[in-house]
């Protein structure tokens, strides 16, 4: 085949293959966690949520054979290089790192299937908005030509990746915890007399001594032990809370605390804070504006997604302790990435720091990560407050990628977009 | 468990606080008290999140303002109002020191309150540190059922032989044990703890590399040096203090520390993907030099992107390059110019130079614009493209007549138009020779390239390398060691007559690592425990099928 040709069977792999296969391994897995159900005492899952599990763990597995043929051969188009030069190759590498690592990582390893739904939402949005940042493959520049450019860039990809996926979990514990919480203010508050919020009192309880629950709580006595072990990821299969008409009412509780409204909004501010750098970047004011709400419209309808199941989400605690993990882990990487960037900088430019947006924002990044690690580990920002350390230190990452390639100038504009 | 025991740093322990003794009364205690206040502030995690944040904000700033340091033609762009928000923004960043965040004194008061901060912070711990790996003193379970893991076991060994068994599976696993002898009165305990000196040790030596690296960077600004120069095709340059274009000396350089070596640049490479998709992608970019020591040896060597080369401790990097034209320029048969342009690229796809010839009179000056593509259309007029390659190299000047004013520091590259009286505008290809009505003649003879090398010293390059190697050193142990606790008790269960073991355990991190890492050792003391020959009073019974009971909160 030809470059061309290559290019070409590369493209209809990414999109649609690769995005569909994602698209509705993701349904399968929604539709999984929704329909699931565990006995008491047994952690069967139903019979519907089982299969459509296992289908989707099919699909999202025939989709990362679909999207590494789609990494290949666009390596094969451009010469046979690294298949990371460009942001679009980036962002298509770091959308298959999410799903890898929700398959053998986060279901396989430590039996969450339920977050593998959510990662692969992410993974789906990151290569998304890798679609609007489309190039042709073509060879590198000389001065990329280097080995550090497969020990930087890949470990700063990784690093992204790992952060990405963190951001996912400290966005669902935000959701969660607030449902958790309020359930429980309204429960002592003495608002609602049934039992319904009384487990989730253990909401409070994030990373703390485990919270004492009566011993008529009934089915939601599992939800609340998972809650009192935060780090005890490896237990039961797909879970969901009880069944029966506490579940439903139980599920219902945690929704209506939040507002469905609020949280668009709020999540399409939040996301512009960002987003907004589509518009200077695109051609036109209005192919930018369609990128920027695109952008937006997509980050709220994943909020929403994280809304509606708020119930069958696992538990703050559990998602609080998934994000630290997740970022504990990524934040050496993130450190080693910067640290052979000074060493590259110093074979290529000349000079080891030369404060370069690119340069500075990664250290932004790194200082933010840096603050969520240390708000963890200090009363009065553990739980909550570092989760919005960790939202906040994301938003930093976002702006490192996509702001400081599209709309500030540096030495690091290696884009590879059309101008 | 007594103070020294505790596993957790100071500031998280309460008890740990020492009362605080009083200091002497009036001013000079108010002085004295406010200090210690000072220092009780600086060393809370909630101040270094805070002095974190303003450090973030400042970076953020000196992200999206351009950085004078950097790019000063942008900032002099943003500080007219050419480009960026506008004038009275910009009036607002120049007073909030936005341009030059780095050197900005708020910055520097910054990073001096984050390194006390980091200080202040560290110096208990080092204490900390220190006291848990000199008497080391892993604590007693007053109760070790309560524990997150807990598998008891029955034996025939007697008590005191599965105590010693189990201080050596536990010592052969690299665990610290408290001392046999350190509880007389008490029923006797297998205490052991692992990862405290790890987790901790490593948080510090993460901490600490951050003295390292401002070490290294200090030195680095003081002793080292680099400077800029733009090198001829077939010309060379020589390493000295007054050899460069533009220098960065540090405040220790000594001039007497050029090597002097001379660098010729035999013949410059560039070339790039021809392909309209790719937008004029460079795909060759080397330099083949001669470097002349002052000893005399001669180095042949190629330079590219990545690949910088090294002369006796100085790099030499191939940073930018550019076309040189040669300009002959004559007044009254007299040549007053006659040297190759460094041209810099413009936008717009053209690059811009001058010529100034100071020897005419009155002063004689052009102002250059070169396309190194520009080939003729069917009736002879230049196409001006974009293109980089020189393959048909056009180039227009502008005649200036009157003061230079060269007694002003300018660029080598514009000329100053001010008083300056507007002559002919001539085009030229390679090869071409123009003569002007005022007598003036100039000539394109040949065309070459330029390249622009630095050359730098940084001596504590190693310095920064170990630095950069203990923060990745010290960070991995700080965030994945897992600290853990295990207790070993066995006693004679009175009903049976046998030897009750239990073990109990409790991981602060990580608890399912710990629950495998658990398992593994109750399995070894039971097979050393297995190994032992049994206590006279059950002989008979075989220690195999010993009941085990896993007990898991």
């Amino acid at each position: 085949m030809t470059e061309m040709q290559l290019a070409e069977l590369s493209r209809v792999l990414f999109f649609p293959v690769t995005m569909l296969l994602y698209l509705v391994a993701m349904g399968l897995y929604l539709y999984a966690l929704a329909f699931t159900k565990v006995d008491r005492g047994a952690d069967e899952p139903a019979i519907a949520g089982t299969r459509a599990l296992r289908l989707a763990t099919v699909v999202a597995g025939i989709g990362l054979v679909t999207h590494l043929g789609h990494i290949v051969t666009r390596s094969l188009a451009a010469g046979g290089r690294v298949p990371w030069g460009t942001m679009f190759e980036y962002s298509s590498v770091s959308g298959f790192l999410v799903v890898l690592a929700g398959l053998l990582i986060f279901q396989w390893r430590m039996r969450r299937p339920e977050v593998v739904g959510f990662l692969l939402l992410g993974s789906l949005l990151t290569m998304g908005a890798a679609l609007l940042l489309y190039a042709e493959p073509g060879p590198l520049q000389p001065i990329l030509n280097s080995h550090w450019l497969k020990i930087h860039v890949f470990s700063i990809m990784v690093a992204a990746t790992v952060f990405t996926v963190g951001f996912i979990f400290n966005g669902l514990h935000l959701i969660r915890d607030t449902a958790e919480q309020r359930v429980a203010e309204a429960r002592t508050a003495g608002l609602t007399g049934s039992t319904v919020g009384a487990a989730y009192s253990g909401g409070a309880g994030v990373g703390g001594a485990p919270v004492v629950v009566e011993e008529d709580e009934g089915p939601l006595g599992t939800e609340a032990d998972r809650a009192d072990a935060p780090a005890d990821l490896a237990d039961g299969g797909v879970r969901g809370p009880a069944d029966g008409d506490d579940d439903v009412a139980y599920g219902a509780a945690l929704r209506a605390t939040i507002s469905p409204w609020r949280l668009a909004i709020g999540t399409f501010l939040g996301a512009a804070t960002i987003s907004w750098v589509f518009i200077p970047a695109s051609e036109t004011v209005a192919t930018g504006l369609r990128s920027f709400l695109a952008i937006n419209l997509a980050l709220v309808a994943a909020a929403l997604l994280g809304w509606w199941f708020v119930a069958k989400l696992p538990s703050a605690a559990t998602l609080d302790s998934l994000a630290y993990r997740t970022i504990a882990f990524g934040f050496p990487i993130w450190t080693f990435a910067v640290l052979t960037g000074a060493i590259w900088a110093e074979q290529s430019w000349g000079r080891y720091w030369g404060w370069d947006p690119k340069e500075t924002s990664a250290f932004l990044t790194w200082v933010a990560y840096a603050g969520y690690l240390h708000a963890r580990a200090t009363r009065g920002f553990r739980g909550r407050g570092a989760a919005w350390l960790g939202i906040g230190a994301f938003a930093v990452l976002m702006f490192t990628y996509y702001a400081v390639n599209l709309v500030v100038t540096g030495l690091h504009s290696y884009g590879g977009l059309p101008s | 468990m007594s103070r020294s025991d505790s596993p957790l740093p100071p500031e998280a322990n309460p008890s740990l606080r020492r009362p605080t003794d009083r200091g002497p009364e009036g001013p000079l205690g108010f002085a004295w008290s406010s200090l210690r206040m000072a220092w009780r502030w600086l060393r809370r995690m909630r101040t270094a999140l805070y002095l974190l944040g303003i450090l973030g904000l400042q970076t953020l700033l000196a992200t999206i303002v351009p950085q004078f340091p950097n790019v000063p033609r942008t900032v002099e762009q943003w500080r007219t109002g050419e480009a960026g928000p506008g004038r009275s923004v910009s009036a607002i960043i120049e007073l909030l020191g936005g341009y030059d965040v780095y050197g900005s004194p708020a910055f520097l008061a910054l990073l001096l309150l984050l390194f006390t901060s980091l200080t202040a912070c560290l110096l208990p711990r080092y204490r900390a540190w220190w006291r848990v790996l000199r008497r080391t003193r892993p604590p007693r379970s007053r109760h070790l059922a309560g524990q997150e893991q807990v598998v008891a076991f029955e034996t025939d060994a007697a008590p005191d032989v599965v105590h010693t068994a189990a201080r050596r599976v536990l010592a052969r696993r690299r665990w610290r044990l408290r001392a046999e002898d350190a509880d007389p009165g008490l029923p006797p305990q297998v205490a052991a703890e692992k990862g405290h000196v790890v987790r901790e040790g490593g948080s510090l030596v993460f901490h600490t590399s951050f003295y390292v690296l401002l070490v290294a960077i200090v030195l680095g600004q003081l002793l080292g040096y680099s400077g800029q120069v733009g090198v001829v095709e077939g010309r060379a340059f020589t390493d000295t203090a007054v050899g460069y274009w533009s220098t960065h000396p540090g405040r220790w350089w000594d001039d007497a520390d050029h090597r002097a070596f001379t660098l010729t640049l035999d013949e410059f490479h560039v070339d790039w993907h021809r392909d309209p998709r790719l937008g004029a992608q460079p795909r060759v970019f080397l330099s083949d030099v001669t470097v002349r020591t002052e000893d005399g040896r001669e180095i042949e060597r190629t330079i590219g992107g990545n690949d910088p080369m090294v002369v006796e401790g100085m790099k030499i990097h191939q940073l930018d390059w550019g076309y040189a034209p040669r300009v002959v320029v004559q007044d009254d048969g007299e040549i007053v110019h006659d040297g190759f342009l460094t041209m810099t690229p413009a936008e717009g796809g053209f690059w811009s130079g001058a010529v100034k010839a100071p020897g005419a009179d009155p002063d004689l000056g052009f102002e250059v614009f070169f396309w190194p593509y520009a080939p003729p259309d069917e009736d002879g007029t230049p196409q001006l493209t974009g293109a980089p390659w020189a393959d048909a190299p056009y180039m227009v000047l502008q005649e200036y007549r009157g003061d230079l004013r060269l007694d002003v520091a300018q660029n080598v590259n514009t000329l100053d138009r001010t008083g300056l009286e507007e002559g002919e505008i001539l085009a030229m290809r390679p090869g071409s020779v123009a003569v002007l009505p005022d007598g003036v003649t100039v000539a394109f003879p040949e065309l070459r390239r330029w390249v622009g090398f630095q050359v730098s010293s940084r001596p504590t390059a190693p310095l920064l390398l170990l630095g950069a190697f203990l923060v990745l050193a010290g960070l991995i142990p700080a965030l994945y060691a897992s600290r853990r606790r295990l207790w070993v008790q066995a006693g004679v269960d009175p009903g049976t007559g046998r030897t009750r073991v239990t073990v109990a355990g409790r991981a602060f991190q990580r608890p399912q690592a710990f629950e495998v890492e658990h398992g593994r050792i109750v399995a070894a003391l039971r097979a050393a425990v297995d190994e032992l020959p049994p206590s006279p009073p059950a002989a008979a019974q075989r220690t195999g099928d010993a009941s085990t009971e896993v007990v898991q909160r």
